[in-house]
C-alpha cells in the first residue's frame, strides 16, 4: 500500500474498512483473470491470422516435448506404481479378486490420471519456462523492443508456444498413459502374480473415456501456456520480477488444472458415465 | 516535431508525471537531463506508445499517439527508432538478425539487401566480423553499438536514446556520444537523449530540458542554463552536491 | 539438430550425469548444515516467525481450494463404480483411503511446491543474484542460520500442518460432492470413514507430508542458493526447484509406499 492509501483507509469507518479489506483480496484477483482472458483471447485472435510463425512452432514443440519427457516419464512411471500398489492391496483386502484390476484402472487413466497429472507436471516444467523466459525478455526491454518494431508480443512469443503446447500436451498424456500402464502392469505381475494378459484388459473402455481424454488434454495444453505468458508479459523489476512470475505461473496455472479437472469430469460424468 | 500536452501518469496514488508540456522541434536534438527516478525514461516511453498516460496528449508528426489503436500505431512506430536503456537485444538472434530485424518487420526488402545494409552499419559502429554472435558474447559497450545500429538501420525521421551510456566506460561512452553526434550532423532527424552524463551530452544536444519529480523545472539552450541563476539548475548542471 | 557421434553421446551422458550428482551431492550438505544448526537450535527468531506467517497463512486459501477440488473430483471419478456396485456405504472410506493415504499428501505438496518452494527459490536467488547473501556474509551473518533454518522450519512445519487441513477439506469436499452426485448423506459418508478408517492411515499420510516438506524446503533453497546469471539465472532456478521437488515426492511417495506395507 502507498502513504496515500494508508492515509485513506485510515480515514474510513470500521465498516466501510471492512468492505475495503473485501477488495484487498478480491480486486488482484479479479485483475489478474481478466488480464489472463485478455492474453487468451488475444493469443486466439492471432491464432488464426497469418503470419504465423511455423519454424519457432516446431522449435517449441521441440522444447516442450523434449525437455518434458524424461520427466512426465519418470513422475508418471512412479505414479503407476504406487496406485496399483495402494489399490492392489485394498482390493485383495476387500474383494479378494484382482483379475478387474487391470481394466479398472485403464479406464481411470484414460479419465482423470494420464492427462491431469502430466498436465500438472507441465504446468511446473513448461509454466515455470515460459513465464522465466517472456518475464526476462519483459523486464530487459525485449518486449518493448518487439513493440517499437511492430511486432505483437502475442503474437510473436505467444502464439508460437500456444500452439506447440496444445499439440505436445496430447502427444504427452499418450506416452504417460503407456507409461504409467507398463509400471502399473510391471507391479501388478510382480507384487501380486497378475497375468499381464489379464491385466491388459479393454473390456470396460468407452467411447467417452476417449474423449473426456482428449478434451482435458485439449483444456490443459491451451491454458497453461497463456496463463505463463500473461505471468510472464506482468512481469517488471529485475531479477525479482522474474522470480515472482515464475511462482505466479506456476501457482496460477496448477490451480487452473485443478479447476478444469474438476468441471470436466463433472461433464463427463453427467454426459457419459451415470 | 514533437508536441507533448499535460500529460499525467500516476503509479498508484503517486503522480509520476505531473502536467508536462514539451515541443520539440523538427530536426533539433533534445536532451532529458534530471535525477534518478524523475520520469525521464518513463516520459520517452510514452513518446514512444510504450507506457499509456493517465491523461495528456503526445502528437507525433501530427498524429495522436495516446489512446490508439495497435494497427494506427504501426505507421507511427516505424517512423521512430529507440535505442533502450536494458540493450533489449533479442538474446534468441544473432548480432546480424538482430540489426536487421526492423528492416526485416517492415518488409519490402529482399535479405541480400538487408545483409548489405547490416553489414555497412556494423563497420560504421566498428564492429566488423561479430555478424554471427549472440548478444551475451558481447561486451556492454559492445551491445550499446548494436542496439545503436538497430535503432538507426530503418533510417527513422524520429529517435529516442534512452542512457545510451549507462554503465559505460567513459572511453566507450565518448564513441557512443560520437555516434549520436554524427547522426545528428546529418540533420533532418528529431531526437531526445535522456541521459545522467552531462560532461558528454553539453556539445551533441540543441536544447537541455530538466527534470525534477515528474515536472519540467528548466528548458533551454546549453548557454541559457549555464545563465541560470536557479540553484537547482546550476547545481545539477555543474554536478554539485545540493547542502 | 546435429548427427551424434557415439562419444559426444557418451559426453553428453556423462556431463547431464555429473550436473545430477552435483546437485544431489549439494542437497544433502545443505541438508546436513541446516540439521546440524538445529541441534541445539542455533536460527534467528524473528525471520522464523516471519517465515512461519508467510508460509503458512499465504498459502493457506490456496491448499484449501485445490484440497476440496480433489475431494471432490475423486467421489466424481469413483461415482459410477459406486453406483454400479450399489456401495454407497463404501465411498467415504474409498474418499477418505486414498486422500488420507495418497491423494492428499501429493497434491499438497505439488501446490506447496509452486506456491513456498517456488517463491523461496525466486527469494534466495534474487538475493545470491544481487549479492546479497555475499553481503551479509562480509557482516559475519551465517546464511545458513538467519536465512535457511527458519525457512526450513516454516517450510516442513507448515507442509505438515496444511496436510492436515488440506485432508479435513478434501473429505468435506467429496462428502458434498457425494450427496450432491450421488445423493449419499453425509451421515452415511461419515459413518462410512469412522468405521473402516484406521488411525494409522492418517498417520501413514503425514508422515509422507513431512518428507515432502523435508524435500521442498532443501530443494528450493539448494537451487536458491546456487543461481547465478541474473534475471534469466533467477528462471532457470526456480524451473528446476519445481521440478526437481515434483519428480522427489512421488519418488519418495513410493519408496514409503512400498516400505510401509
Amino acid at each position: 500500500m502507498t502513504k496515500h492509501t494508508q492515509a485513506y483507509v485510515a480515514a474510513l469507518s470500521p465498516t466501510q474498512r471492512r468492505i475495503a479489506q473485501l477488495g484487498v483480496v478480491f480486486v488482484p484477483i479479479v485483475t489478474q483473470i481478466t488480464d489472463i482472458l485478455r492474453v487468451g483471447s488475444l493469443a486466439f485472435y492471432y491464432a488464426f491470422k497469418k503470419p504465423i510463425r511455423w519454424r519457432e512452432v516446431l522449435q517449441q514443440s521441440f522444447f516442450i516435448g523434449n525437455r518434458s519427457l524424461a520427466f512426465v516419464m519418470i513422475v508418471l512411471g512412479f505414479l503407476g506404481m504406487i496406485l496399483i500398489f495402494q489399490s492392489g492391496f485394498q482390493a485383495k483386502r476387500i474383494v479378494g479378486d484382482l483379475q478387474g484390476m487391470g481394466a479398472l484402472y485403464l479406464q481411470l487413466l484414460f479419465r482423470e490420471f494420464a492427462p491431469t497429472v502430466t498436465a500438472l507436471m507441465l504446468a511446473t516444467r513448461v509454466g515455470t519456462g515460459i513465464a522465466a523466459e517472456i518475464g526476462s525478455m519483459v523486464v530487459t526491454e525485449q518486449v518493448d523492443a518487439l513493440r517499437m518494431n511492430n511486432a505483437e508480443p502475442i503474437q510473436y512469443l505467444v502464439v508460437p508456444r500456444l500452439l506447440a503446447s496444445i499439440v505436445m500436451t496430447f502427444v504427452l498424456s499418450c506416452v504417460a498413459l503407456c507409461v504409467a500402464f507398463g509400471t502399473g502392469m510391471f507391479v501388478a505381475n510382480t507384487v501380486f502374480e497378475v497375468n499381464v494378459a489379464t491385466f491388459y484388459n479393454t473390456s470396460l473402455l468407452e467411447w467417452g473415456d476417449l474423449i473426456i481424454f482428449s478434451l482435458k488434454a485439449l483444456a490443459y495444453g491451451i491454458t497453461i501456456p497463456i496463463i505463463a505468458s500473461q505471468a510472464g508479459l506482468a512481469a517488471f523489476g529485475g531479477s525479482e520480477g522474474v522470480g515472482t512470475a515464475t511462482t505466479m505461473a506456476v501457482v496460477n496455472a496448477s490451480l487452473a488444472v485443478t479447476i478444469l479437472d474438476f468441471v470436466l469430469s463433472g461433464v463427463g460424468y453427467i454426459f457419459f458415465f451415470s | 516535431m514533437i508536441r507533448i500536452a499535460e500529460v499525467y501518469k500516476y503509479r498508484g496514488h503517486e503522480c509520476v508525471i505531473n502536467g508536462v508540456n514539451l515541443v520539440i522541434p523538427q530536426g533539433t536534438q533534445v536532451g532529458l537531463i534530471g535525477p534518478g527516478g524523475a520520469g525521464k525514461s518513463l516520459l520517452m516511453k510514452i513518446c514512444a506508445g510504450l507506457v499509456r498516460p493517465d491523461s495528456g496528449s503526445v502528437l507525433i508528426d501530427g498524429t495522436e499517439v495516446v489512446g490508439i489503436g495497435d494497427v494506427e500505431m504501426t505507421s507511427v512506430r516505424s517512423k521512430i527508432g529507440m535505442l533502450f536503456q536494458n540493450y533489449a537485444l533479442f538474446d534468441f538472434m544473432t548480432v546480424e538478425e538482430n540489426i536487421g530485424f526492423p528492416l526485416r518487420q517492415l518488409g519490402g526488402r529482399t535479405e541480400e539487401e538487408i545483409r548489405d545494409e547490416v553489414n555497412r552499419l556494423l563497420l560504421a559502429v566498428d564492429l566488423p566480423n561479430t555478424q554471427k554472435l549472440f548478444p551475451n558474447e558481447l561486451s556492454g559497450g559492445m551491445k550499446k553499438r548494436v542496439t545503436f545500429a538497430r535503432a538507426v538501420i530503418a533510417n527513422p525521421p524520429i529517435l529516442f536514446y534512452d542512457d545510451p551510456t549507462a554503465g559505460l566506460d567513459p572511453v566507450t561512452s565518448g564513441k557512443i556520444f560520437a555516434l549520436l553526434e554524427e547522426r545528428r550532423a546529418r540533420g533532418g532527424t528529431t531526437s531526445i537523449v535522456v541521459s545522467h552524463d552531462i560532461l558528454g551530452m553539453r556539445d551533441i544536444c540543441d536544447s537541455f530540458v530538466l527534470m525534477d519529480h515528474g515536472r519540467i523545472v528548466f528548458s533551454g539552450t546549453r548557454e541559457q542554463i549555464e545563465a541560470s541563476t536557479r540553484p537547482f539548475v546550476g547545481q545539477f548542471w555543474r554536478g554539485e552536491a545540493d547542502d | 539438430m546435429q548427427a551424434l557421434s557415439p562419444s559426444k553421446l557418451l559426453s553428453r551422458f556423462g556431463a547431464a550425469f555429473m550436473a545430477i550428482a552435483l546437485d544431489v551431492g549439494g542437497m544433502a550438505v545443505l541438508l546436513y548444515q541446516i540439521l546440524r544448526c538445529l541441534v541445539p537450535p542455533r536460527l534467528d527468531g524473528m525471520e522464523t516467525w516471519r517465515n512461519l506467517y508467510k508460509v503458512g497463512v499465504k498459502s493457506a486459501p490456496i491448499v484449501v481450494v485445490t484440497a476440496m477440488l480433489t475431494g471432490a473430483i475423486m467421489v466424481i471419478q469413483s461415482g459410477a463404480l459406486v453406483a454400479q456396485f450399489d456401495a454407497f456405504g463404501l465411498l467415504g472410506w474409498g474418499a477418505a483411503f486414498a486422500t488420507l493415504r495418497e491423494v492428499g499428501p501429493i497434491m499438497i505438496g505439488l501446490m506447496f511446491s509452486g506456491r513456498v518452494g517456488a517463491n523461496n527459490t525466486a527469494e534466495l536467488g534474487t538475493m545470491k543474484v544481487t549479492d546479497q547473501i555475499d553481503a551479509l556474509r562480509a557482516l559475519a551473518i551465517d546464511p545458513i542460520t538467519y536465512l535457511l533454518v527458519p525457512r526450513f522450519i516454516a517450510i516442513v512445519l507448515m507442509m505438515f500442518l496444511l496436510t492436515i487441513v488440506g485432508d479435513l477439506t478434501a473429505l468435506v469436499g467429496g462428502a458434498y460432492t457425494g450427496q450432491v452426485l450421488l445423493g449419499v448423506s453425509p451421515s452415511l459418508f461419515a459413518s462410512s470413514v469412522i468405521e473402516y478408517i484406521t488411525l494409522e492411515d492418517l498417520f501413514n499420510g503425514l508422515f509422507k507430508a513431512f518428507t515432502f516438506g523435508i524435500a521442498i524446503a532443501v530443494v528450493s533453497s539448494h537451487y536458491g542458493m546456487t543461481t547465478s546469471g541474473g534475471a534469466v539465472g533467477v528462471g532457470r532456478s526456480v524451473n528446476n526447484s519445481v521440478v526437481a521437488s515434483a519428480v522427489l515426492i512421488f519418488v519418495l511417495d513410493y519408496f514409503i509406499t512400498s516400505i510401509l506395507h
